[in-house]
């Protein structure tokens, strides 16, 4: 099973993608507070794109079963600038408490939500790759 | 899924303990509404909030930042935040964001209710 969706910038497509997450989620019978988690990355990953990646991204969602757990793979690919995933901080509650600015946890909370994340990017191209599995491994 | 329709209420159940129930998506513009109902409680003189978010199963890090800047508003005058009825996604990106560690998570608003003021709800 694949999905692909050509998102624009436009108010709240990131739930466009959340939905599909849901359906693909449920077909795969996926706990429903694993696929709230996933949707919830999922929403992260489409504002970092829409925010940084300056026009249109591509969605691919896929199910994989070469694992002894099934899970779901979600891809959300930008054009922009780029960026070098590891000088990205992990943002914690006692780095923006008290800040004027409490922004910046989009890639936390993809890596805290999800279980397995690659970020591949360089100018131009910027890929967020996420597996969900359907449940807990053992 | 109707998500991105946010239906908010916002009222003062006793003396100085006023309850937002919010239930949607908590973007930017849910944040702020949610923000906006808090601030008009506290103007009335609501020193304990309780935000309910019975119905709400997506948010973002953008609209939990607002809520981040009520929690604060909330210490800075010594008052306190508390929430009920979070899926186990949002509780966790609560917990992640920091909102639980300064504000206080109840299963239901009976047992929020109960907690805060002292008093069984009637």
């Amino acid at each position: 099973m694949e999905v692909v969706l050509h998102l624009p910038v436009v108010p709240n497509v990131e739930l466009v993608a959340a939905k599909a997450v849901e359906t693909i989620g449920s077909a795969l019978g996926m706990p429903q507070t694993r696929i709230e988690a996933a949707s919830v990355a999922m929403v992260e990953a489409c504002l970092n794109a829409m925010e940084h990646g300056g026009g249109q991204m591509v969605v691919r969602m896929a199910t994989d079963d070469s694992d002894d757990i099934p899970s779901l793979i979600i891809e959300v690919e930008d054009q922009g600038p780029g960026f070098d995933p590891a000088v990205v901080p992990r943002n914690s509650a006692s780095r923006v408490h008290g800040c004027t600015t409490k922004r910046g946890w989009g890639l936390t909370l993809i890596r805290e939500l999800m279980d397995e994340v690659q970020i591949r990017s360089h100018p131009g191209r910027t890929l967020v790759r996420m597996r969900k599995y359907v449940e807990n491994a053992p | 899924m109707n998500d991105d329709q946010m239906q908010l209420s916002a009222d003062i159940l006793t003396d100085g303990f006023g309850v937002i129930a919010a239930a949607g998506y908590i973007n930017n513009e849910g944040g702020q509404a949610i923000a906006d109902a808090a601030h008009e409680l506290i103007d009335k003189g609501c020193a304990t909030l309780l935000i309910d978010l019975d119905g709400t199963r997506i948010i973002n890090s953008i609209g939990v930042s607002i809520l981040l800047e009520i929690m604060e508003k909330l210490l800075e005058d010594e008052g306190r935040l508390a929430f009920c009825n979070l899926t186990p996604t949002i509780s966790k990106t609560f917990e992640i964001m920091g909102l639980v560690q300064y504000a206080s998570v109840y299963p239901d608003r009976e047992t929020a209710h109960a907690a805060l003021t002292g008093h069984a709800v009637e």
